[in-house]
């Protein structure tokens, strides 16, 4: 289990949770790179078709946030 | 502030716009020793320049607002705090930054001089303020109670249940929208402690970093205490530039230092043509500031009115590529920004891989995408290799996304067929020390960006035309100042008003605390009013219908059951509040037992019943900052304090009691009080849990109430007991359903924002102003009313509003019917198709639409797309994650 990393897949609201990954990123934040950021409009536009593509895609976990 | 060192080139905090680097000139050694020069040297896009001098510009300008702010109160003259000697004595503004995540400590709570995490923190309010002993101030700041809560509240919720916070205060004066609420629950939930207190000295103890203080608690009782931290909740202040500054304006100042100005014109300064906003026209918060500004802004539009628009250049029209059918050809550019990206990310690895994607044309990689050379030679490539679609991989699209979007339009090509990698803030910035994961990262993004920008397509904004005509409801003070600045602006605008009568609450008012006779000034504004040419005046008139949103409002005005159609561009909300009807305090069983505004109704008539008076006792809060009505009615205490005052004037010798709560005559309102006090006027405090109560002992009317020094209850009888009760609004729930916009639970209008946007609401088109938005003296009532007329001057002034092109559409073919679109969207976007082919089918109006995706997200038959972030998109990028 020691070099295994979970892929996560994060799907961001444009307003809020968007704005705080790029504030992260101004304030020099760290984190593990092991994410991927799918922007939408608002975590309205969030389906559960995507989470269950993404998990399909053999995505180990989704983060919605908004 | 001098909390941690800081490089000779910094960036002034992380939220900073623009978020560029400065050289501070006094710690640069090449500018102050002529050696190094190494920034120069080293910076890819050469943009230092240490010739650069500060240079006098001359402006011609037919106003000026000035905002020149305050400066925290410097304490070191506070020589019993220490402050200058005790590292862990600190100003609030200083704990501010210990308890920001950009701060020295990263947001850990930690005391400055041994980085231990403190168990116990004290809160000393009103230093520098309220004080005629260590400092001249004399004033209140009016923010610094607000300000140690939020600070005690957050310490707690950081430091969790462990962490003792004590705020020692004179007066709690929480009389912002929704800060009452905040102090119960600091006091209640929190357990943030309230200590009715001024303390005189901090002494250290011996062989540790710990501070002692001593204090009386309002029993009397002689308490030591501990604590690990003490915060210096300082006031505001105006600094000697800006008082220096003053005079070369040739502006009058006030005894506290703050720009002059008048009750019935509270941003002009005496200087005509100059206006003033925020902390220096008195001290004051966030909300208020925004107001000032914008109420500012107001003011210099009504003097130069004719020349607007004379100075502005129309932007060349480009015509748009049609590039539908098609096939995609994408170029990507991928931007090192300088060495931001490129020091962590292989750039030149991610072009080359971007270079084996599908649909990639060209790749390349730029030093700073976003400089104007760039950006032309961004958009002649596109023309030579015949582009349809960019990716550009760089910063994040928050910031940079509009930028580029301009450089398609001008190249020809719709906004809308392009994407950003974000491979800078959300990449390179936060994996530095994996920059081979940083470069796979980058990679996937860009592939990410590629699919999807592979199948966007051109999207049309929707053209909204803004009908040129203003709706203010509500005839008071401030609806007629709202009218009467846009009418100056060159709006025709329309004032409905419920009652026969314009005027408001503001009939029944005497003076205010500037001296200035109410009744004549209402008078001149009523009559200005009346006779503008552009402003129509419909009384006794209801609204019972409305259709249409921003621009084209059609609202049904309904007066005598005569009905009439008003079609309109914006609406301004000004419909006021007004005192309840007291049902404690035995009111309405004796004619002596009076309100405020009864009062002052009878300085207005000069009832010679004043004259006779030897004993007037008013009693404070009846209805407010109680669990029904949990906020503070913000106006009734310089009201009373300025009746008292006007009492004392009549007869000298009369005794004059004010039975309060906490006394909030805030900002330079604290004069006032302070003069009372000077005049003889009694304050007795009493508490919620011992209401004073009101007997009559045979024929004489008398209160009892506790005397909170001598602790017993004593029996004043009085010849007058005038009450201040609470402000409560109209709460029309009608007009709110009509208009769309909401209401609190205690009645108010809710704005925009509570800090940024309190002069309009959320539902475009629609603003807000006055009473019906909280509790205000009238200054704060005019500048609000001329910050709404500039807010919606800033909408009318455009004529035209290009909405969105991402936003959802109905495929009618799928669509069935069921209603659930139109139930869901909080900004009322779907409706059902009335005629036509579709008829029943749902449809969404571009211009209300926010392109949110709720309604997509939620549609059953999966008729409805959001474009620009369609369901194909989105599944692109989720299939491009490896």
């Amino acid at each position: 289990m020691s070099d295994w990393q979970p892929k996560i897949v994060a799907f961001l609201c444009n307003w809020c949770s968007y704005g705080a990954a790029d504030l992260a990123g101004v304030s020099r934040m760290d984190y593990p790179p092991n994410i991927r950021v799918i922007r939408i409009p608002c975590s309205a536009r969030m389906s559960p078709k995507f989470m269950l593509a993404s998990l399909r895609q053999g995505i180990d976990g989704v983060w919605v946030s908004g | 502030m001098g909390i941690a060192k800081r490089k000779a080139i910094y960036v002034e905090y992380a939220q900073a716009v623009p978020l560029k680097y400065a050289i501070d000139p006094k710690e640069c050694i090449y500018l102050t020793k002529g050696k190094c020069g190494a920034c120069k040297k080293i910076c890819p896009a050469d943009a230092i320049n240490f010739d650069e001098k500060e240079k006098n510009l001359t402006l011609n300008v037919g106003a000026v607002v000035i905002s020149p702010g305050f400066s925290p109160y410097d304490p070191t003259k506070f020589d019993n705090y220490q402050y200058s000697k005790l590292p862990n004595v600190m100003t609030a503004m200083e704990y501010e930054r210990i308890l920001s995540a950009s701060g020295p400590t990263k947001g850990h709570l930690v005391r400055p001089s041994d980085h231990k995490e403190p168990k116990k923190i004290a809160w000393f309010q009103c230093v520098g303020s309220r004080d005629l002993n260590k400092c001249d101030n004399s004033y209140c700041s009016s923010v610094c109670c607000m300000y140690a809560i939020k600070e005690a509240v957050i310490s707690k919720e950081h430091a969790g249940k462990g962490l003792d916070c004590a705020i020692f205060f004179m007066d709690i004066r929480t009389h912002g929208k929704d800060f009452e609420k905040y102090y119960e629950n600091a006091k209640n939930k929190h357990g943030v402690r309230f200590i009715r207190s001024r303390v005189h000295t901090i002494t250290p103890i011996p062989n540790s970093d710990d501070l002692e203080i001593r204090y009386i608690k309002e029993d009397g009782e002689l308490v030591v205490e501990a604590f690990d931290m003490i915060v210096l909740s300082v006031g505001l202040a105006t600094s000697p530039e800006t008082v220096e500054f003053a005079k070369t304006l040739d502006i009058k100042l006030t005894e506290g230092k703050f720009c002059e100005t008048t009750t019935f014109e509270p941003v002009n300064t005496s200087r005509k043509g100059i206006y003033v906003a925020g902390a220096f026209q008195g001290p004051k918060d966030i909300p208020q500031s925004i107001i000032e500004a914008s109420a500012g802004a107001s003011a210099a539009g009504e003097i130069l009115t004719p020349s607007r628009n004379t100075l502005t250049k129309v932007k060349e029209f480009i015509p748009e590529i049609n590039v539908i059918n098609d096939r995609p050809r994408i170029g990507v550019f991928v931007c090192r920004c300088g060495i931001n990206i490129a020091s962590v990310v292989d750039v030149p690895g991610v072009a080359e891989y971007a270079k084996t994607l599908p649909y990639v044309e060209f790749v390349t990689d730029n030093l700073f995408s976003c400089s104007q050379d760039t950006q032309n030679t961004i958009a002649s490539i596109m023309k030579e290799k015949n582009l349809n679609r960019i990716v550009v991989a760089a910063c994040t699209p928050k910031t940079h996304e509009p930028l580029f979007q301009e450089t398609l339009s001008n190249a020809g090509l719709n906004k809308y067929l392009f994407e950003m990698a974000n491979i800078r803030n959300q990449d390179s910035w936060v994996h530095k020390s994996t920059p081979e994961l940083a470069t796979e990262k980058a990679k996937d993004l860009v592939r990410m960006a590629v699919v999807k920008v592979a199948l966007t397509e051109p999207l049309k904004e929707a053209e909204l035309a803004i009908n040129q005509t203003a709706l203010v409801i509500g005839g008071g003070i401030s609806g007629m100042v709202a009218a009467k600045s846009l009418s100056k602006q060159g709006y025709v605008t329309h004032i409905l008003e419920r009652s026969d009568k314009l005027g408001g609450q503001a009939l029944s008012l005497f003076k205010t605390g500037k001296e200035e006779n109410i009744q004549n000034e209402l008078s001149k504004l009523v009559d200005d009013v009346k006779k503008d040419k552009n402003i129509q005046i419909h009384l006794k008139t209801d609204i019972s219908k409305v259709d249409g949103f921003v621009g084209n409002f059609k609202t049904v005005l309904s007066s005598n059951g005569k009905d009439e159609v008003l079609e309109h561009g914006v609406t301004i909300m000004a419909t006021g509040a007004a005192p309840i009807i007291p049902e404690e305090y035995q009111y309405g069983k004796d004619p002596r037992i009076i309100t405020n505004l009864d009062l002052d109704k009878k300085f207005i008539t000069n009832d010679p019943m004043l004259k006779t008076l030897k004993t007037a006792i008013f009693i404070q809060c009846v209805g407010s900052r109680e669990p029904n009505r949990m906020y503070c009615s913000r106006l009734c205490c310089t009201n009373s304090v300025l009746n008292a005052l006007e009492l004392k004037k009549i007869n000298p010798e009369m005794n004059v009691f004010i039975l309060y709560r906490d006394m909030r005559t805030y900002g330079e309102k604290e004069l006032l009080y302070k003069k009372a006090r000077k005049e003889g006027v009694i304050f007795i405090r009493y508490t919620l849990n011992e209401k004073p109560r009101v007997v009559f002992e045979e024929d004489e009317l008398a209160v009892i109430v506790k005397d909170h020094v001598l602790s017993r209850p004593i029996m004043i009888k009085t010849d007058l007991l005038s009450l201040a009760p609470a402000i409560v609004p109209y709460a029309d729930d009608k007009l709110a359903k009509f208009f769309k916009v909401p209401l609190n639970e205690d009645g108010f209008f809710v704005e925009r924002h509570a800090k940024l946007g309190p002069s309009e609401f959320a539902t475009d088109g629609v603003f807000l102003c006055g009473l019906a938005h909280y509790p205000k003296p009238i200054d704060e009532s005019i500048a609000h009313a001329k910050a709404a007329a500039s807010r919606a001057v800033t909408l009318l002034a455009k004529k035209k509003v290009y909405v969105s092109g991402q936003i959802a559409a109905v495929q009618p073919a799928n669509c069935s019917s069921c209603g659930v679109c139109i139930s869901i969207c909080a900004f009322s976007a779907p409706s059902f198709v009335e005629k036509g082919p579709f008829t029943g089918k749902a449809e969404i109006n571009p211009v209300l639409c926010k392109g949110c995706g709720l309604c997509v997200s939620s549609c059953r038959s999966g008729a409805i797309r959001l474009k620009g972030f369609d369901n194909d998109q989105i599944f692109s990028q989720i299939f491009a994650i490896k």
